[in-house]
This record gives C-alpha cells, sequence and structure tokens, in this order.
C-alpha cells in the first residue's frame, strides 16, 4: 500500500478480472487474488465507463480503474458486464408511449435489456436531468432506466417525450 | 401472496413440498423476463421456460445466502462451498421479497427456526390490475377513477352547500334576467317601431328593460360577495388541510424532497382550486344553464334557421379534444419548470452565506438565466397555444352566425321573417358563442386547478411511514428502560445503515454513543425518537413497542438535541419553551441555566426577548446549542438525547453544562453523541458503533483495556492529536 492518503490509481496491469464458477466478479488486484470483488462507479452519471471503483468483499477500495477499455479484453468484458449487473440501468431504445392515467404516469419502454413499464406518481420528483440529453427516469419502486440522449432516439419516441421533458 | 402462485407445470414438477416461490422479474443474464424462484427443503431452485431448472442448488451445499443490493436491483447469492453462486436476479421492486428468500435459504442451510412471510416483505400489486400498489394503502390508483378528483375537491364546497346554492339561484335568475333584453328588443322593433303605434307601450318595454338591468346588477353584486366570502373560506379550509398534511408525513418524506417547493405550493395550489370551486363551477353551470335556455329559445324562435348555429359545435368539440391532452401536458410541463426555478433560487437563497463565500454569485445567475430562459420557451409555447385555441373558436363560431345573417336576411327581405326576430336570433347567438369561449378559459381553470389538486391529494394521500397505531398503550410517566432488539433500518430499503441492533439500556441509565462518522449513531437515536420505523426488529420503550406508542405520548417524553441545531423565528424565550407553551419565565430560565445559556442571553440587548431564527438576531454555533439543549430539558423528559449538543462549545463551557446535566441526568435515560470523548466520561456504558453494528460496548475501562478495540483506537487517536496540539487532557 503506497500513500494511504491519495487515490489509488490502477494501471491496467495492475489487475484482472474473470467470473468464477457461481457467476461472481472475482480477479488479480496488484498480484492478490480475491475471490469476490464489488465495484463502484464514482460518477454514474457523468462517466459510466471511468473511474471504477475496486472493492474487496469487506468493501474496502483497492484501487481506481480508470477507464475500462483500457484493461485486456476479458478483463473489460466482465468488468461491464458486472457494472450492467450492480447499475441496473437500462438504455432506453425506444418510448413506446407516455400516458397519464388515473394518477399515474405509466411509461411503455423498449430498453437494450427488453420492454418494461414504470409507473411515476408524478414528473417532478422522477425525472433527472444529469446534463447534455440525458434523462434517468426512476419509478415508483425504484427501479431505473436511462435515456441517453433524448433527442437521438427515433420521431415517434421524440414525439412522446416533447412534452413531459 | 396472489401474483406469486405457481405455475402449475412448475407444481407438479417438485415432489417436495415449496415452502417459498417467487417470480423473479429478471434473467440471468440480467435482461427483463420472468423466471421462478423455488425454495424446498432440500434445494433451492429456478426456472425458467425450459423443463429442467436454470439453477439447481442442493440445501446442503448452501453456508449462507444474501440479497446483495445493487443500484436499481440486486441479486440473491448464495455462499456455497464452492464460492459465492449468483441464484437469481431482480429490480428494486422485489428488493423486500429477495431479503426474505435470502433469510429463508439462510435459516435453512443453519438449520435454524425459518423465518415468517410478513406483510412487509411482499410488495404488493392491485389484485385487479397486477399494477404496484402505493405503500400503506388498498386502493388501486389504476383502478380509481379520476372523476373521483373533481368529486374530492367539490367535498371542500360542502360546508358552503347553503351558501352556493343561493348563489346558484341567484345565477340562474341573472340568467333568466339576462335572456330577456333581446327579447325585449324584438318586441319593440318587430311590435312597436315597425307599426309604428303603442307609445305607451314603447315606454313600458324601456322600463321593463332598464328593470332588467337593474336586478341584473344586483344579483351580480350579491353573488360576487358570496362568492368572495366562500371563496376565502374554502382556501383557508385547503390550506389548512395542505400544511396539516405536511406536518403529518414522516421524516423520510422530506429527506428526499427539496423543502423550499411546499412553500409555493400551499399557497398556489390551494388558490387554483378554489378559482375553481367558487369562480369555476358557478361559471360553469351558469353558462350551460345559459346554453339551454338559449337553445330553447332561439329554436321556438326559429329551429330552421337555428340549426346554423348547430353547424359549428362538432368542429369545436373535435379541436378541443386534440388539443386539450396537449394543454394539460404543456400546463404541467410548464409548472415544472417554474417549480424548479423556485426551489432553485430557494436553494441559493437558503446557502446565501456559502454562495458569498465562495464568491458565486455570478455561477449563480447564470444557473438562473438558464433555468429561467426554459420557462420563458414553456410560456411561450403554453400561451401561444393558447392564442391559437381562440381565434379558431371565435372564427369557427363566426361562420355559423354568417350563415344566420344570409338565410336569415334572406328571409326578412323576402318578407318571411321580421327584422325584430332576426336581431333577436343574432343577438342570442351572440350570448351563446360568448360563453363558448368562455369554456375554453374554464377548461384552462378547470385544468390547472385539476393538476393541482392532483399534487395536493398526492400530498394529503400520502401515508405517513410512520403511523400512529388506533389503539395506543397508554404510558403515562414512563420509568425509562429502552431497548434495541435485532433492529435494521436504511433510508433506503437496500441499503442498511444499522445492522441487527440488540441493546438493553435500562432505565436512569447514561449511554454515551461513540464510532467513526456516519456509523450510524443519529440514525439509532432517529429510531428512538421515532423520526423513522425500523425495517426489521423493533424498539421498545418500557417494554412497550414503539409502534404501539402514540407519537404525541412518546414525545412528550422525549427531549432531544439534534446535530443540525435549528432555531424557529421568535424569541429565544419562545424557543426554549417550544415543547412546553406554558412554561413560566422561571422554568425558561432555569432550563437555560442548566444550558449555561442564562449568562449569555441575560447579557444580549434583548435578553430572551432576543429575535432569532432566519430574519433574526445570529447567534453563534455554540450559542445556538445552548439554547437547544435548554430547549430540549425544559420539559423535563424522561428520555434525554444529545446529539453531538456540545460540540461548537468550548471545553470549559462544556464541562459546566455536563456538571448541570449529570445533575439534571439523574434518574433519567440518556443518549449522548460526542465525537469528543471526554464529554462522554460521565457516562454509564459506552456503545460503539462501526458501519451499522454494535461492535463494542462497556464502560470505558472496560473498553479501553481490550487491546485491539475500536474504542481504545478511537482513544488513542485522539490523545495522540491532542498531544500534538498540546492541549486537552
Ligand atoms: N436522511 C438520510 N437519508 C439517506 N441516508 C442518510 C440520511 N441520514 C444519514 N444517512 C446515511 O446513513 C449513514 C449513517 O448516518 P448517521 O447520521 O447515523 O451517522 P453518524 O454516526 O451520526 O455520523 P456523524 O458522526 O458524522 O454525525 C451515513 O452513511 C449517511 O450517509
Ligand atoms: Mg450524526
Amino acid at each position: 500500500m503506497a500513500d494511504k492518503y491519495d487515490i489509488r490509481m490502477l494501471s491496467p496491469d495492475d489487475v484482472y478480472f474473470s467470473r468464477g464458477n457461481g457467476g461472481v466478479l472475482q480477479g488479480v488486484v496488484d498480484g492478490q487474488p480475491y475471490d469476490e470483488l464489488i465495484i463502484y462507479r464514482a460518477f454514474p452519471f457523468r462517466y459510466t465507463d471511468s473511474y471504477i471503483s475496486i472493492r474487496n468483499a469487506k468493501d474496502e477500495e483497492l484501487g481506481i480503474v480508470k477507464e475500462i477499455h483500457e484493461l485486456n479484453e476479458e478483463s473489460a468484458e466482465e468488468l461491464t458486464k458486472e457494472l450492467q449487473f450492480r447499475y441496473f440501468l437500462p438504455r432506453v431504445t425506444r418510448v413506446d408511449s407516455v400516458k397519464f392515467k388515473s394518477d399515474l404516469w405509466l411509461w411503455e419502454l423498449q430498453t437494450h435489456l427488453g420492454p418494461t413499464r414504470m409507473a411515476m406518481r408524478n414528473l417532478h420528483e422522477h425525472l433527472q436531468y444529469p446534463g447534455g440529453g440525458r434523462v434517468i427516469l426512476t419509478d415508483m419502486h425504484g427501479k431505473r432506466c436511462e435515456i441517453p440522449d433524448w433527442q437521438a432516439l427515433d420521431a415517434h419516441s421524440r414525439r412522446q417525450l416533447e412534452e413531459v421533458l | 401472496m396472489n401474483q406469486d402462485q405457481l405455475p402449475q407445470n412448475l407444481r407438479n414438477k417438485d415432489k417436495d413440498e415449496v415452502l417459498f416461490s417467487v417470480r423473479t422479474d429478471l434473467l440471468s443474464d440480467g435482461s427483463f423476463g420472468e423466471q421462478w424462484l423455488t425454495v424446498t427443503a432440500q434445494e433451492v431452485a429456478v426456472w425458467g421456460q425450459e423443463e429442467a431448472p436454470n439453477v439447481r442448488l442442493p440445501i446442503v451445499k448452501v453456508k449462507d445466502a444474501r440479497a446483495a443490493g445493487a443500484i436499481g436491483g440486486g441479486m440473491l447469492v448464495a455462499d456455497t462451498q464452492d464460492g459465492p453462486v449468483v441464484v437469481a436476479r431482480y429490480t428494486a421492486a422485489q428488493t423486500s421479497t429477495f431479503s426474505f428468500a435470502a433469510k429463508l435459504i439462510s435459516a435453512l442451510a443453519k438449520q435454524e427456526e425459518l423465518p415468517v412471510v410478513s406483510e412487509r416483505d411482499i410488495p404488493r400489486t392491485c389484485p385487479s390490475c397486477g399494477n404496484p400498489l402505493l405503500d400503506g394503502t388498498k386502493v388501486c390508483p389504476f383502478c380509481m377513477q379520476s372523476s373521483k378528483l373533481a368529486a374530492r375537491m367539490l367535498r371542500y364546497a360542502k360546508p358552503y352547500k347553503m351558501q352556493m346554492g343561493f348563489a346558484a339561484l341567484l345565477l340562474i335568475m341573472t340568467s333568466v334576467v339576462e335572456l330577456a333584453p333581446p327579447y325585449l328588443t324584438k318586441v319593440i322593433i318587430d311590435d312597436v317601431l315597425q307599426t309604428k303605434d303603442m307609445g305607451s307601450t314603447l315606454l313600458l318595454l324601456i322600463l321593463g328593460l332598464g328593470v332588467t338591468m337593474l336586478l341584473q346588477s344586483a344579483m351580480q353584486t350579491i353573488r360576487g360577495l358570496i362568492g368572495v366570502w366562500v371563496g376565502s373560506k374554502l382556501m383557508g379550509d385547503l390550506r389548512k388541510d395542505i400544511y396539516k398534511s405536511l406536518m403529518r408525513l414522516s421524516l423520510s418524506y422530506f429527506d428526499r424532497r427539496q423543502t423550499s417547493q411546499f412553500i409555493g405550493r400551499v399557497n398556489g395550489d390551494a388558490e387554483a382550486m378554489r378559482q375553481f370551486m367558487t369562480d369555476g363551477v358557478t361559471y360553469l353551470s351558469g353558462e350551460v344553464l345559459r346554453i339551454v335556455a338559449i337553445f330553447i329559445i332561439i329554436f321556438s324562435l326559429d329551429w330552421k334557421l337555428s340549426l346554423f348555429a348547430l353547424l359549428p359545435v362538432p368542429v369545436m368539440v373535435i379541436v378541443s379534444m386534440t388539443i386539450w391532452p396537449k394543454i394539460e401536458r404543456r400546463w404541467y410541463q410548464q409548472w415544472r419548470s417554474t417549480f424548479r426555478l423556485n426551489t432553485l433560487v430557494g436553494d441559493a437563497l437558503q446557502g446565501i452565506r456559502v454562495v458569498k463565500a465562495f464568491g458565486r454569485e455570478r455561477e449563480e445567475t447564470t444557473r438562473y438565466e438558464e433555468a429561467n430562459g426554459v420557462v420563458v420557451r414553456n410560456n411561450i409555447r403554453m400561451e401561444g397555444l393558447w392564442q391559437f385555441v381562440f381565434p379558431i373558436f371565435g372564427f369557427v363560431a363566426g361562420i355559423g352566425t354568417l350563415l344566420i345573417w344570409y338565410y336569415g336576411g334572406r328571409n326578412v327581405l323576402h318578407d318571411r321573417m321580421q327584422l325584430g326576430e332576426l336581431m333577436a336570433l343574432i343577438a342570442y347567438l351572440g350570448m351563446l358563442f360568448g360563453p363558448l369561449q368562455w369554456i375554453s378559459q374554464m377548461i384552462s381553470w378547470a385544468n390547472s386547478a385539476m393538476a393541482s389538486a392532483h399534487r395536493v391529494f398526492e400530498i394529503m394521500d400520502t401515508p405517513s411511514e410512520v403511523p400512529d397505531t388506533h389503539d395506543p398503550v397508554p404510558l403515562g410517566v414512563i420509568k425509562g428502560d429502552v431497548s434495541f432488539e435485532h433492529v435494521t433500518y436504511g433510508y433506503e430499503k437496500h441499503h442498511p445503515v444499522l445492522k441487527d441492533v440488540n441493546l438493553q439500556v435500562k432505565a436512569g441509565e447514561m449511554i454515551g454513543l461513540v464510532g467513526h462518522s456516519g456509523a450510524g449513531k443519529s440514525t439509532f437515536i432517529n429510531l428512538i425518537c421515532r423520526f423513522y420505523d425500523s425495517d426489521e426488529g423493533t424498539v421498545r420503550i418500557d417494554g412497550v413497542s414503539i409502534r404501539d406508542i402514540s407519537q404525541s405520548d412518546l414525545r412528550r417524553q422525549v427531549g432531544v438535541v439534534l446535530q443540525e441545531t435549528f432555531l424557529f423565528d421568535g424569541t429565544i424565550a419562545d424557543n426554549i419553551a417550544y415543547s412546553k407553551s406554558d412554561a413560566t419565565p422561571e422554568e425558561i430560565m432555569r432550563a437555560a441555566k442548566i444550558a449555561n445559556a442564562h449568562d449569555f442571553i441575560v447579557r444580549l440587548p434583548d435578553g430572551y426577548d432576543t429575535r432569532v431564527g432566519e430574519r433574526g438576531h445570529k447567534l453563534s454555533g455554540g450559542e445556538k446549542q445552548r439554547v437547544a439543549i435548554a430547549r430540549a430539558i425544559i420539559h423535563d423528559p424522561r428520555i434525554l438525547i444529545l446529539d453531538e449538543a456540545t460540540a461548537s462549545v468550548d471545553t470549559e463551557t462544556e464541562r459546566q453544562i455536563q456538571e448541570a446535566i449529570s445533575r439534571l441526568v439523574q434518574g433519567r435515560t440518556t443518549f449522548a453523541i460526542a465525537h469528543r470523548l471526554s464529554t462522554l466520561r460521565n457516562a454509564d456504558r459506552l456503545v460503539v458503533l462501526d458501519r451499522g453494528k454494535i461492535v463494542e460496548v462497556g464502560t470505558h475501562e472496560e473498553l479501553l483495556s481490550k487491546e485491539a478495540g475500536v474504542y481504545r483506537k478511537l482513544v488513542d487517536a485522539q490523545r495522540e492529536l491532542s498531544q500534538i496540539k498540546g492541549v486537552e487532557g
């Protein structure tokens, strides 16, 4: 351990990630093997694929991976997959409809993980705009979806969104 | 467990009795889809569409199970001999269900007593439509009709139904009277002017016209007065109810929201609703009445011509039907942008010191300008649409009139119709389309009222997350025993901040809570105050679960000094007497004396009458804390809670406060939190919290003797620090 008071940035050679038989993320960090690793995004909204905090099962930080794509192929793939599991944030590919029906806003969405629907009691507390054209939708139960750039969606979706964003 | 009925084909497959089954909403690869998790005494299995299960895990191989929460979802992980295994994945909606599944599997694996499913473990969905039910309510928002919104709103008008009825009666009369002039004009033209006789009749008719005009004005005035009276009353009732519901809501509701937003909402929304109920409803019923009457009259005058008047109506209906939903949404859009603007202002002004301290005035202004730009844009869009609606309606309506002019005029030329009759028809038509234009205004009112009502009722319907029981256990004066039994709590359900906390505190004990920042100390005392309810386990006072104690009873027994000191707008005396409004000046001074505040207060120019709070005299951090301590002890609570109550005062003052408090503390249960460990030297026992768990309990000496103890480390660290600084012992 170098400096306790500094952020430890892990270089691509320091880490290696793989998936255990049970489907849990494991790997080698600084030459030390771990059979369970926990990861966090430091900036879940701003930098989805950078600044990943790598922690052991006791939730102690081992270091930060700056860019996923700089890692070797397998590690990058596993890390991306794990992020997808941990940050369950389906990307919206199409907005089928947004309806306001008896007190609830109902969203019918197509995401890259399949179709889903969301229910919100209102819009002003359930939509977040982190900047750009991004929108984060959170439904009544904490389920979240992301629209990476609503201007980039197809015309139908944009029409649906125009009146609600 | 309606939704969790295991499909028939699965049920037959398993020979063993299924202890628990649940439908997941994610597939193993994390995409949306359904699978079934079944737990039997022998194994855990996950079934997809196929015959064979996707995952099959014998219980004997499982050591433990846990629901690993992540963001927006989570996974059920079983720790086996061969390392951890991901059993199933789910979205956040199912967190509680899978926490239970994990507990069950864990209990099976360790051969402990099996947990029982409680209502809290299974998220409820509406039995008829399958949509999620709101916490604590039985009614499904989907199956509820929105027409109820209007009905519910009108319930506020009920106490004033006499007055409103009278106003309605006047309204009917005004409408009838209003309809008279065109008819009288017709008579004047046709029967008097054109025949050129009956001079006395002319006078009579004009007199009639005059009387109707007078009547009309009189009735309008009276109706207006009633409207103002009822309106103001209604508005008062509404505001009172909104405020009451806000006060009733639990802290967690406000944790998630900026509080400044409510300031505007209480007034704005109440006003919109009032407008609809008084002006809106009376106008609407009046106008409908008038339209019906006008149709009857014009049809009796000349039904063929009148049909022309009906021509534009379908067009108008179609236009309205397509345009209203748009308007409604833009309305909400505009409301939201204004809302954002207001919160921005609220935030910046509340933090004005920070803004100034960092010299960020320019940036704040830019932020405001951006939000302001959005409001302006939405305003233009909204009002623009509006500008479009009016002329269209006017134009379409005008076409009907043109047609009547044309055909009616021809009829008059061919002597098939009298001039006066045509004039009357045209006049009535004018009166008919007047209201039609009004209707668009009406709908806009109704719209904003409905939107407001929706938001207001949303506040009123939000159940408090710490509901009072229906039959509270009467407490009287309590002894002060406090116990925590397997208490787990997280501000967000999937992220527990306190984990399985157990503690028995005898009446009169003083407990010191120590631990790193963020360890959960404040959360611990929040649970004693019942600002939040534990997710699992119970907190008991004198052996009674605090869920069974009425909150007013509880608050009477507990005195708290919170970490963030807040003083209300008012005098120091008011603030000290906050929890005991009938406190005498002596009591106030005595409390202040104990809190070591008396001297500095008396030295202030305005003494105990010094105005503090938002607009008043700014007390220093330590002074504020001392006033807060006085506020906590004035009503002589049986349980005293001090969260960093003396963190901002110097050690000498602290020592004095402590001595005073220690006299007060006798026979009282006290919980004190402090980072400065010397503060807690009087404590009977110290409780060390670390990441939400109690790791050590004992006296100062006991804990200090533990070589590698957490407390020992904390003490050592502080000693080291003070030696470096050369202060404190
Ligand atoms: N209102 C809240 N909403 C969400 N999370 C909260 C809330 N209050 C506290 N937390 C979280 O709960 C954890 C415990 O907080 P708590 O206030 O109990 O800590 P503490 O021990 O009192 O710390 P400190 O000594 O700094 O006051 C922290 O991680 C904090 O981020
Ligand atoms: Mg605290």
